[in-house]
């Protein structure tokens, strides 16, 4: 109705058209009540890359209920994606998770390549799983800075964005962009890979090990850190799973689940490497925190042994110059840095897809915040916050 | 799951001490681990971006039809082209005159660009490509708008195609030589 003069509506329509303007300022409105005092962490915060707003409802320190108010920066991909065509949608979903945007393209491809019914070469499906690898890399070794900036040791954030910039080089050598790769193509890659990049990737490998022993003796050995996460924000495994957990929060709560493992798509090489999934069975910020550097280790070690076995051979399988998907529905989900993501695509045949839902697993991850905040005091809401790790990009989408 | 080892009290602390002491002094070596300080003096120092980094697109317009391929593909389209079609002297002695495309505006909107490499991808004839220049930022934001003599300036600065490692079976391309 937009604005509109009270005194030109009739008085019969008036109270309708009230009760319509307060429905749609409920969004605010809600979270208001007279009982304890409201807190409002965000929208904007020095700590976080991104919009999110935390209502806490509080009883002095202690915190009765929080509620996340997720929105602020809803960027409409689902709808944007139903007038892009294929090879346009990759360069939109790499902003979702952007810190490692190479593995939100890999679901959306792989379901695309699914539907068409082609399958990239060997080779590309190595390099593949290498740069989602280097991207989960560069996503969780700056987790372990940020978790290090929230709970007050600044210095391991520094260290993180400085080993950081290692994988970053690398990917950006390989595809020429750092955080927006755009690579990963229908039926293969966009390239083939630069000379030496292998011998420059086991270097940055190696940084990246003494990087996680350095974090291991800077921050997780740490007694004030370990006195800010043990036993704070204990999730329990039936809990976690009733809120949809995926990924290092739901291993953190000793659930041995791993998509890479337990349902690896067609296109994606994890069975041919030697690895493990490390989980923790207290399901407090620390076992979340100390399973995500566990999985930095592990996927040093998976690219290490990829690196190794590279066969040659093409990146790019016979396409045809312009992609039309034919009809149908495909969900390929795989696990990403923060969990599990996955792109249904519904095609009717055309240039565009119908209609694409993305399934993002921070979405879900802070879902259980008000669940897990209920009853903690303030400070701990923030190691809660740090350990369950949701890029805001990733919630709103 | 880790082993729980008996700790002494401050243990943790002083480890993570060392770690920090540890780096400072790294920091002062000129080629240890990370290679000395980190940062780099920027106006003065310049880091080398890779040669595939995608920095701005140059424009070779010699080899530019106007087929409008990269303005129809680009995501957000914001590539502009105009062109207008003149008849070309023929080849040989008696042949047709030959009907050919001249360009009389290619714009790219770098405002609006994301950096996504279709527009250099999908064209057929090798006009466009990457340079790993990225010091144009402007005052003013319609000043991004770069137009077709900016972007064949660009093409100075484009590096050669690097070759590939081993076992691939991908042809390296060649940047045209003016």
């Amino acid at each position: 109705m937009g604005n509109v003069d009270l005194t030109e509506i009739p008085e019969s329509q008036k109270l309708a058209y009230i009760a319509q303007q307060a429905a749609d300022g409920r969004v605010n409105l809600e979270f208001e009540t007279d009982e304890g005092m409201t807190l409002n962490i965000g929208p904007q915060h020095p700590a976080t890359h991104g919009t999110l707003r935390i209502v806490a409802k509080l009883d002095g320190e202690q915190v009765i209920s929080c509620e996340p108010a997720p929105g602020y920066m809803h960027r409409g991909y689902e709808k944007l994606t139903e007038v892009r065509t294929y090879p346009q949608v990759t360069t939109l979903i790499n902003r979702i998770d952007w810190l490692g945007s190479f593995a939100n393209e890999v679901p959306f491809i792989l379901a695309a390549e699914q539907l068409m019914g082609i399958e990239a070469p060997p080779r590309a499906q190595y390099i593949r799983t290498i740069l989602f690898e280097l991207s989960r890399i560069a996503n969780i070794s700056l987790f372990l800075g940020d978790l290090g900036i929230q709970l007050g040791g600044i210095t391991v954030g520094f260290y993180a964005f400085r080993d950081r910039e290692f994988v970053l080089n690398q990917i950006e050598a390989v595809t020429g962009g750092r955080f927006h790769p755009n690579f990963d193509r229908i039926g293969g890659l966009k390239d083939d890979l630069p000379k030496g990049w292998i011998a420059e990737t086991k270097k940055a490998m190696e940084k990246m090990r003494a990087f996680c022993d350095e974090v291991e003796d800077l921050l997780i050995g740490n007694e004030i850190f370990q006195a800010r996460t043990r036993g704070i924000g204990v999730i329990p495994p039936e809990i976690g799973l009733a809120y949809g957990l995926t990924g290092a929060n739901i291993r953190g709560s000793g659930v041995d689940w791993d998509l890479r493992r337990d349902r690896c798509p067609a296109g994606l090489v994890y069975d041919k490497v030697d690895w493990k999934v490390w989980t923790h069975p207290d399901g407090d910020c620390f076992a979340r925190s100390w399973v995500r550097l566990q999985e930095v280790r592990e996927a040093t070690k998976i690219v290490d042994q990829l690196l190794d076995s590279i066969p040659s051979g093409p990146v790019m399988a016979k396409v045809p110059r312009i992609i039309k998907v034919p009809e149908g529905e495909a969900y390929v989900a795989t696990e990403n840095p923060l969990g599990e993501m996955g792109y249904y695509i519904v095609s009717q045949g055309d240039l565009v897809p119908f209609r694409v839902k993305i399934r993002s697993a921070s979405f879900s991850n802070v879902s259980i915040v008000p669940w897990v905040c209920r009853g903690v005091y303030v400070p701990d809401v923030i190691s809660i916050l740090a350990s369950l790790y949701f890029i805001l990009g990733d919630i709103d989408r | 799951m880790p082993p729980k080892k008996p700790t002494i009290p401050g243990r943790g602390l002083l480890k993570g001490l060392g770690v920090t002491f540890k780096e400072m002094v790294n920091t002062l070596k000129p080629d240890s681990r990370g290679g000395g300080p980190v940062t780099v003096q920027y106006p003065h120092e310049k880091e080398e971006p890779a040669p595939r980094a995608r920095g701005v697109i140059a424009l070779y317009e010699e080899n530019c039809t106007a087929c409008m391929l990269c303005a129809r593909e680009c995501p957000d389209w914001c590539i502009f082209i105009e062109a207008h079609k003149y008849l070309a002297p023929p080849r040989r002695e008696g042949g047709k005159p030959r009907q050919k495309n001249a360009l009389d505006r290619f714009d790219i909107d770098f405002s609006l660009c994301m950096f996504c490499g279709i527009c250099v991808e999908v064209c057929p004839f090798e006009a466009l490509f990457w340079s790993p220049e990225y010091e144009y930022s402007e005052l003013k934001i319609a000043d991004l708008l770069h137009d077709k003599t900016r972007l064949g300036q660009w093409f100075e600065t484009v590096p050669d195609f690097e070759p590939y490692e081993g076992g691939s079976e991908a042809k390296v391309k060649k940047v045209p030589q003016p």
